[in-house]
């Protein structure tokens, strides 16, 4: 006889909540990515895997250079590098004619390595090294400058040097809808960085000829964008009148938000997120509104990151230990009714009650083989948990653990899954910005990842880790370098 | 009071799993298994032949039966059904 595969004999109770089967609404399985079988993957890679979608990178960029040139032309993308910085992603973008975007010293050189001249590079950030500011200067890299005493370096450089810098000012502007990043650059709204890019102007050899904006990120509402344009053209056209010479283009940054659900958003992201055509809308439009007839339109720099990675990425990870997990509170629906849950009411009526707490007020409970410490942005989203097989069950709400030996790896604290079994291949998705850059080395090694391409074929773009990536740096002191027999004093009797 | 309630008797049970508990006015979902293991315990089957009837009808290994099945019986115990 054929068996059956298993389902556990489980039972928990219905409370208000999840007596309505609708709630949790029907978890699409998630067996292949761009026609390749998860257990494939899984298979020939191993677990954890990321798994980029190079269709996926190559349409989204696509999509926004479409949306913003029918509106402005003179739109070019830069690839944040701090989003997503495996090679073979930014190679992905650099083909499909994307600038890069640095904020540091080692991203300029990843940059450089992927074959970027320096004047295809926006150099971002509060953090730029003497050293590195000589090199981008010499490479021609577009520098936006954050703070004074990176422009008193810039004007001594150019003294050195002998000649003009032109530059890029960043500056920030408050949109209302978010906190403001004024961590960066120079204030657009109370005349501080007019006043600065007049006095580069007349006391250095600097040249402003740029500023920047990036107004925040995940951005769920598009109109920031045109109150940022409003305060940077204004700006700009300020600098001209004040005889600073062209602003020749306006960077407005990144933060347009990716398809990714926060926490607590009530909306799901079909609804709550801007296409890049609103996007584009609302910035462009402000701009040509506001740009003064019969002179030349500046370019428009755009960093999007989040937007444009996030959705080709997938985490592939596997069920290690199934759980039922206990709620606190007792039963809040006996609660709500007065009726406590607990052993001594329900005694009260000679119906020797259930054990409170206990008895179905449970929660099933997965463990992965990977937790936060390669889902970073889980602090923010909830991502879509996807069983890679069928379910052999209706869902559940389930509690999805990571594997750190830590209380707070958890990765959703209430998916719709079905009765997972240990082995059981779930899909996390999206996973594709930040993840893999912010992924820490903590407790375990950082999974494998590859990129299908258009044509369905997998390339491997980074091994897992191993032993030597994590100690190759570390240097014992010779004093500890033989590890002996351990002292007879040191030894912990256990019987 | 009933100094032996069969209170299994009193649960209605439906064939999607879902079981009302007259007694306490609450209601519980259970998975397929759940729900044939409790209708064969309303037959009067012992917990030795429900886990013979698990492992007769589906692929797993008798440890790991035995252990759900446990944790099952030790749930509707605190329910008071056992
Ligand atoms: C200067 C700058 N540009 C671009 C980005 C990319 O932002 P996002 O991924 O939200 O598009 C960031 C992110 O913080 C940034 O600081």
């Amino acid at each position: 006889m054929n068996k059956q595969p298993y389902v556990a004999p489980t039972i928990r109770r219905v409370s208000q909540a999840t007596a309505n089967p609708q709630r949790l609404g029907r978890t699409p399985v998630m067996e292949a990515i761009d026609g390749v079988p998860v257990a494939g993957l899984l298979g020939e890679h191993g677990g954890p895997l990321f798994v980029f979608s190079e269709a996926a990178l190559r349409a989204k960029i696509r999509d926004a250079r479409r949306a913003f040139a029918a509106v402005y032309p003179k739109t070019t993308f830069a690839w944040s590098y701090k989003t997503n910085y495996l090679n073979a992603i930014c190679r992905v973008f650099h083909q499909e004619g994307s600038l890069a975007e640095v904020v540091s010293g080692f991203e300029y050189e990843k940059a450089r390595a992927n074959g970027v001249p320096g004047y295809r590079i926006i150099f971002n950030g509060p953090h730029k090294t003497a050293g590195e500011l000589r090199r981008a200067v010499e490479e021609g890299a577009m520098i936006q400058v954050d703070n004074r005493d990176e422009v008193l370096a810039l004007a001594k450089l150019a003294d050195e040097l002998d000649r003009e810098i032109r530059l890029g000012i960043r500056v920030h502007v408050d949109t209302g809808t978010h906190a403001v990043w004024s961590k960066f650059g120079f204030c657009a709204e109370d005349g501080e960085a007019l006043r600065m890019i007049e006095w580069m102007t007349e006391n250095t050899r600097l040249r402003v000829r740029g500023v920047h904006c990036h107004v925040g990120t995940f951005m769920l509402d598009a109109g920031a964008y045109a109150t940022a344009a409003d305060a940077v053209v204004r700006l700009a056209l300020a600098a001209a009148e004040a005889g600073c010479g062209t602003v020749e283009y306006l960077n407005l940054g990144g933060g347009f938000a990716s398809r990714a659900r926060l926490h607590g958003q009530y909306l799901p992201p079909e609804q709550a997120t801007p296409g890049f055509d609103d996007y584009a809308r609302e910035l462009c439009g402000t701009i040509k509104r506001l740009w003064p007839e019969g002179r030349d339109l500046p370019e428009l720099l755009l960093e999007t990151g989040r937007a444009l990675v996030d959705e080709a990425g997938y985490l592939l990870t596997k069920v290690v230990a199934v759980k039922q997990r206990m709620l606190a509170g007792g039963c809040p629906a006996l609660a709500a009714y007065g009726k406590g849950g607990s052993n001594g009411t329900l005694a009260a009526y000679g119906k020797g009650g259930p054990v409170s707490g206990a008895g179905g007020n449970r929660r099933n409970a997965v463990v992965l083989d990977a937790g936060i410490q390669i889902l970073y942005t889980t602090a923010w989203y909830q991502p879509s948990v996807y069983p890679a097989a069928a379910p052999a069950a209706g869902m559940q709400p389930t509690t999805v653990y990571g594997c750190l030996c830590m209380n707070i790896d958890v990765i959703r604290e209430e998916a719709a899954l079905p009765e997972m079994n240990v082995g059981d291949a779930v899909v996390i998705h999206p996973v594709g910005a930040y993840n893999i850059t912010q992924s820490m080395q903590f407790i375990s090694y950082r999974p494998a990842v590859v990129m299908i391409d258009p044509a369905g074929r997998v390339h491997l773009i980074r091994r897992r880790e191993v032993l030597e990536d994590v100690c190759g740096p570390e240097q014992v002191p010779e004093y500890l370098a033989e590890t002996g027999e351990i002292a007879e004093e040191a030894r912990v009797s256990v019987t | 009071m009933d100094p032996n309630p069969t209170r299994l008797d009193d649960l209605m049970l439906n064939d999607r799993g879902f079981v009302f508990d007259p007694n306490t006015g609450e209601s519980y979902q259970l998975s397929t298994t759940g729900l044939a293991c409790l209708r064969s315990l309303q037959h009067g089957t012992t917990a030795a032949g429900v886990l013979a009837g698990i492992l007769e009808a589906q692929e797993v290994d008798p440890l790991t039966a035995r252990w759900d099945l446990d944790a099952f019986f030790w749930e509707i115990k605190q329910l008071g059904w056992l």
